[in-house]
């Protein structure tokens, strides 16, 4: 396999992750690692996901695993055989890193038991990622999605008073969980470069969750008052402010400024808004002085008040497009910013002036991926190459890797193993 | 004595710039795990979560806010002004004796004082710098600023976070604040492992919005490969037809009480889930039913049933499920209490008060907050003394002209 240029080059990874941890390979590879996804023979579940392009469905063009398993090779092995289990003990010998997404009570079945693998690989650096962690009242419990964003507190910082609460349409848990697996293993990583010696990580998905919670912990430690979700307001430390997301001529501009929109740049806003003619009364000594007094945060507008800042944002709003309002908002320093949509995204200006977005080839077209997550300056991440078809790699990783020959590799496929 | 390893980050001391969410959270992995992390703020400028809410007894004071202290565990804290004549050479003089400088403002505050990559690295050649703005160090929009409200907005995340056809509210959090520095962290951590074996150190631009971005799941590649936008649809997931969050009794009784706002997260994949659903409420015929109708007597069951109660009948048969936890019930929820996620520290000004704490658990060098929030400045002898080097009458006279407020 070539060089990459990334800060963990020298390292390998054994990638045994379904949804729940496709993130945390994906983000080590991007790093430079070598990330040996294993998937059973016939492939791996998550192939199933969707969409798919075209909206055809078939294990090699789901967008799910286009999207998480690019930068990865794949290899097939049937875990549940002992002749499978001593292939995986042999790829394990050659890597630095496994993360797996085990069920807990399924963990040692599988050979993924945490003492198993430090007494045969004792500088393996092993993540799990679990639901709610490896053991505790909840281990054996089952999350998708929407129920570690319900367990860890997201849900109910989501949506508005009185109806139900919600979740991204872009699994956030999952996301949480992944990402910061990756902190809790490069941290052990770095341990292992001092040290030599592996250590298990065991990151909880509903834990991962948990501080999403903004100020919210804080805010009941403290106040004994749990903030809600506020639809269109925001709240800091249980208290509330006026709208947030306004309509423009164009789409939706996102309108807070640091404390609420009236908050420290107050007088400046009401400067902006009747440099158009559209403050309406806020420019009387008597809206000034409310205005003012917004600024410790402790007592935003409310009630009548909220109602009118509101009305005139909106008309403010309405009569302008995104660009405008944000550069305009900007130049005041009030960090508005724009709601885009994913067309939006794709045609911004400024991804593009700083070459965000990856070309990657495929068989049969090139197709344009989010780009690198952070750039580092000596040894920057790279979005190299497509996902892996099922077994794509299998020569490699058995071959020139474990040193198999073509023929034991044909037999084990024969065999049903890979 | 113990055979405990060293702490992780032993020996690793970062100068910390960084303000509000982002930065902080990033250094805060650093501190938790052993690396001296010394933050540098200013009563001239204050950091603005020090002036935020929830304010120990409502009373506002710089050493007051909880917002500021959960994300400022195991830190040290000096004041320093930077606009003072003297404010940037006594920076250079710390970040001299630091491995790792982290900062968050727009791109023109570091170039202003003159402490760009380039500049520190005259006086401390290995130095790793990450540099966190909004919208990364160059291009048209480098020089905006904005909060993690609005950067869910720019990155996509609030396009896909409201009821079906609605309008983008997004989520009720700053929330890319706590998303971007976990990648923020992997890259610095990745980099500092690089130095360790080669070196060499290096700079960091994280633009915090292309981080974000990688948190929309399929959004861009169902855009550019199928030209598809996708929509946001409340609870509700594309591939399940049950999957949502339900309403419970109160735990009064009282419909339309104060209480009455106890919810669910039922989420059905299969079959076998659905049967066990339908068996548990007493409706076996759910799996022949259209989930449309389903959900509509789903939803008046649940309207029956408490929420706690309810979550553990249904993970007894094996349908995921979940209370939607409030911040009250996170701090009873005995899973977490389990792994030990909340740490209660004394604080000088704030007594003791509950922290965050890593998310993962590491078998042989765990994380540990060793303290909690400092003071503004309360480091100030010591690191200006003992790690800057200056004398009694230096510190005195920059005391005394300004130079530390």
């Amino acid at each position: 396999m070539p060089d990459t240029p990334g800060p963990l080059a020298p390292f390998r990874v054994i990638d045994l992750t379904n949804e729940l941890g496709q993130l945390a390979g994906r983000m080590l590879a991007d790093l430079g690692t070598e990330v040996i996804k294993l998937e059973p023979p016939g492939g791996d579940e998550s192939r199933f996901i969707g969409p798919f392009r075209g909206d055809v469905v078939d294990p090699e063009l789901s967008l799910h695993w286009w999207t998480f398993n690019s930068n990865k090779l794949s290899a097939t092995l049937d875990l549940t055989s002992p002749r499978g289990q001593q292939l995986f003990n042999q790829l394990l010998s050659s890597a630095d890193f496994l993360i797996e997404t085990c069920p807990p009570d399924a963990a040692a079945a599988l050979g993924l038991g945490v003492e198993t693998i430090r007494a045969s690989h004792p500088s393996l650096v092993h993540t799990s990622i679990t639901p709610f962690g490896r053991d505790g009242p909840y281990a054996h419990w089952k999350a998708t999605d929407l129920v570690g964003t319900a367990m860890g507190g997201l849900s109910s910082l989501c949506g508005a008073p009185g109806r139900p609460p919600i979740r991204p349409t872009a699994s956030q848990a999952y996301t949480q969980a992944s990402a910061q697996a990756v902190v809790g293993t490069l941290i052990a990583q770095y341990q292992r470069t001092k040290s030599g010696r592996g250590q298990h990580v065991d990151q909880s998905m509903q834990e991962a969750v948990t501080f999403t919670h903004d100020n919210a912990m804080p805010t009941w430690d403290i106040r004994r008052i749990n903030n809600e979700r506020p639809g269109n307001g925001r709240q800091i430390g249980g208290y509330k402010s006026g709208q947030y997301v306004f309509e423009a001529a164009d789409g939706y501009v996102a309108c807070l400024s640091y404390g609420g929109l009236f908050g420290l740049t107050a007088r400046q806003t009401v400067d902006w808004l009747d440099s158009h003619g559209m403050a309406g009364d806020l420019t009387s000594d008597e809206w000034l002085a409310k205005l003012d007094a917004t600024q410790g945060l402790l007592a935003p507008p409310s009630g009548a008040d909220s109602e009118y800042l509101n009305a005139v944002l909106s008309d403010f709003c309405k009569r302008f497009t995104r660009a405008q309002l944000v550069a305009e908002a900007q130049q005041i320093r009030n960090g508005w910013g724009i709601v885009h949509t994913p067309k939006d995204l794709l045609a911004n200006e400024h991804l593009r002036a700083r070459e965000y977005w990856a070309e990657i080839e495929h068989e049969d077209a090139h197709v344009t991926y989010p780009g690198p997550w952070a750039r580092l300056s000596e040894t920057p991440l790279s979005v190299r190459h497509r996902a892996p078809r099922i077994g794509e790699h299998n020569f490699y990783v058995y071959g020139n890797l474990l040193g198999h020959s073509d023929d034991d590799i044909m037999a084990l496929s024969a065999e049903g193993l890979i | 004595m113990t055979d405990a390893p060293d702490k992780v980050f032993d020996g690793i001391r970062v100068a910390d710039f960084a303000w509000v969410g982002v930065g902080p959270l990033v250094s805060k992995y650093l501190a938790d795990h052993g690396a001296e992390v010394i933050r540098i703020e200013s009563s001239v400028r204050p950091e603005p979560l020090r002036r935020a809410p929830p304010f120990v007894n409502d009373e506002p004071g710089l050493d007051h806010s909880g917002y500021y202290a959960d994300f400022n565990s195991s830190k040290q804290c000096v004041s320093l002004n930077l606009q003072h004549p003297d404010g940037v050479t006594i920076a250079k003089r710390l970040i001299a004796q630091c491995d790792i400088v982290t900062e968050s403002f727009t791109p023109k505050a570091m170039r202003a004082w003159g402490m760009t990559y380039e500049d520190l690295c005259a006086v401390r050649p290995d130095l790793i710098m990450i540099e966190m703005p909004m919208y990364g160090l160059s291009g048209p929009w480098a020089m905006w600023q904005g909060y993690g409200h609005v950067l869910q907005a720019a990155a996509g995340i609030s396009h896909l976070t409201a009821y079906p056809g609605e309008e983008p509210i997004g989520t009720g959090v700053a929330y890319t604040d706590f998303l971007v520095p976990h990648f923020a962290a992997a890259a610095l951590i990745a980099a500092l492992d690089h130095r360790q074996r080669t070196g060499q150190g290096q700079n960091i631009d994280f633009g915090q919005m292309e981080a974000a971005i990688h948190a929309t799941e399929t959004m861009v590649l169902d855009y550019t490969v199928n030209g598809r936008e996708q929509q946001a649809l409340g609870a509700g997931h594309p591939m399940h037809a049950i999957y949502g969050t339900y309403q419970c009794a109160p735990r009064s009784g009282e419909i339309g009480g104060d209480d009455d706002d106890r919810w669910i997260a039922i989420t059905i994949s299969n079959d076998a889930e659905l049967t066990a659903l339908g068996d548990l409420a007493g409706q076996p015929a759910w799996t022949s039913l259209d989930p449309a109708v389903v959900e509509t007597e789903l939803a008046a069951w649940v309207r029956t049933q408490q929420a706690e109660d309810l979550m553990r009948r249904l993970q007894a048969v094996g349908v995921p499920a979940g209370v939607v936890q409030t911040p009250e019930d996170l701090r009873s929820d005995p899973q977490l209490a389990h792994r030990g996620h909340f740490w209660m520290l004394d604080h000088p000004a704030m007594g003791r008060r509950a922290y965050d704490g890593p998310s993962f658990r590491l078998s042989e060098t765990p994380g540990e907050l060793t303290k909690a929030a400092p003071l503004l400045g309360a480091d100030n002898e010591r690191v200006y003394k003992d790690i800057v080097g200056l004398s009694d009458e230096e510190y005195i006279g920059h005391l005394v002209s300004g130079a530390f407020d």
